[in-house]
């Protein structure tokens, strides 16, 4: 995992264990994370990125609840080949596409056809196919 | 001229080529403990080290004519014999006023610290240099020659003028411990902030060498001890004398390498990348905020790293805004002082 980073945006409205849990799971997704690598421990990673560990920790937990990364002791956080959910979480989608929604009239404010924002979001799901 | 003279000269004249050598240690983009444009640092600012430097050296030449123009009596008493002291201080007092003076005047063109931090998920090696086998080789040292003392009991402990030696050779592995414990914490909670190609790769070889040194140090203590245990020993008595500087001689060599070394590749070995690969790194990810004095202290309480780059000098300094420091601190005071009360 060569150049593989995280990026913390600290004038992000984003809370940071949700802008490192959203910056994992996007290698996750997009299989440059791959099972039986390794992440860096929570304290190595916090240090690097300048925030408390518990903020790392909440990330790593919020994934490994995802079903993407099993903690151990001082082992730290390793990516597990995930299974895919049985049935459709509707309420996560919900909220999920309730998400997408807004953004997307945020595009269109800024100025992009929905023909653009069409291209644009099949360009992001195609690339995060696993 | 007196000795005294000679070596009051030899400090004003250290002091000023240390001075003159600082503004050259910090990153590319750090001038006097101020995060500024590399491209200010480079052009405009070397205009004010170039004055940093001038008011440096006034002050040494100064004080070393004031040393040839009014030689200290021979004797050691008297107000005349607290002149060289005097002028010593006063020349190092003028460097720090001029660090100060600079350092205010860089304040002006500080940039604020990015807003995106960015992290490497690579894996880093955070081991001691040579692994385990290298850090043994104190207690190695120490233990051999407690069984040398050992086999030589007898003899040694009747001797006049004697140290104690198991006592010294114990104080000595705490000692061992304690510097293991310093490049074990400097190793792990150090932060790396150029992220990849070949300025992390400088930064992390310039992490490895410091963490070298307190190695290195545990090395020269169970020399030193050891030596001094030996001559103990009536049958060896005058057998190291005059040459025990020699066994020295290699680790000072490697520590004033060492020194040299950080001072030609700057903090984070970022002096000696090209400029094109640090692009993306800028300043050492430290707030000037948390710097006080001038840049001498880092206190910042809501930075998770307990060492960080200094930036005057070379070298790792702790932050003194995080409680684990204090911990470490205080841990490593309260060990040697109980080891201490213990052992003598």
């Amino acid at each position: 995992m060569g150049s593989l980073r995280v990026t913390l945006n600290l004038e992000s409205p984003v809370p940071a264990y949700r802008q490192i849990a959203d910056d994992l799971r996007r290698h996750l997704v997009d299989g440059r994370l791959k099972p039986g690598d390794l992440l860096p421990p929570i304290r190595q990673l916090a240090l690097d990125l300048g925030v408390h560990f518990n903020t790392v920790a909440l990330a790593y937990r919020l994934l490994a609840d995802e079903g993407w990364l099993v903690l151990k002791r001082r082992r730290g956080a390793t990516v597990i080949a995930r299974n895919a959910p049985r049935a459709v979480d509707r309420r996560q989608v919900d909220h999920l596409l309730r998400q997408l929604g807004h953004i997307a009239a945020q595009l269109r404010s800024a100025g992009m056809s929905s023909r653009q924002i069409a291209s644009a979001l099949r360009r992001v799901a195609e690339g995060a196919q696993s | 001229m007196t000795s005294a003279a000679w070596s009051m000269m030899l400090m004003v004249t250290g002091n000023a080529i240390l001075f003159h050598a600082i503004p050259r240690v910090s990153r590319p983009d750090i001038l006097f403990a101020v995060t500024v444009p590399e491209v200010f640092a480079r052009g405009a600012g070397r205009a004010l080290v170039s004055r940093f430097r001038a008011i440096v050296w006034s002050g040494a030449v100064a004080a070393l004519a004031i040393i040839l123009l009014f030689p200290s009596p021979e004797s050691r008493s008297g107000p005349g014999a607290w002149l060289p002291m005097g002028v010593v201080a006063g020349n190092m007092i003028v460097a720090l006023a001029a660090w100060l003076w600079a350092h205010r005047k860089a304040r002006a063109y500080a940039v604020a610290p990015p807003a995106v931090r960015v992290a490497s998920l690579a894996a880093r090696d955070t081991s001691l240099p040579g692994g385990a086998l290298v850090a043994a080789g104190p207690f190695a040292i120490l233990l051999a020659t407690a069984l040398v003392v050992y086999t030589f009991r007898g003899e040694a402990l009747g001797a006049p003028g004697t140290i104690e030696p198991f006592q010294w050779l114990a104080f000595g592995g705490v000692y061992v411990a304690m510097s293991l414990v310093m490049a074990v914490s400097m190793a792990r909670r150090t932060r790396q902030i150029a992220i990849d190609g070949p300025a992390a790769v400088a930064e992390e070889r310039y992490r490895r060498v410091n963490v070298l040194v307190p190695v290195l140090i545990g090395y020269g203590v169970a020399i030193q001890l050891s030596a001094a245990a030996v001559e103990s020993i009536p049958a060896f008595a005058g057998s190291l004398s005059g040459r025990s500087w020699l066994m020295m001689m290699p680790m000072m060599l490697v520590n004033f390498g060492v020194m040299f070394w950080m001072f030609r590749v700057g903090q984070g070995g970022q002096r000696a990348v090209a400029p094109a690969a640090r692009q993306e790194i800028h300043g050492d990810a430290t707030p000037d905020h948390a710097w006080k004095v001038g840049g001498l202290w880092y206190f910042n309480p809501r930075d998770p790293a307990i060492w960080v780059e200094n930036r005057i000098g070379p070298g790792y300094g702790l932050n003194m805004g995080n409680p684990r420091t204090w911990l470490l601190i205080v841990g490593l005071i309260l060990v040697q002082m109980t080891a201490a009360r213990l052992l003598f």
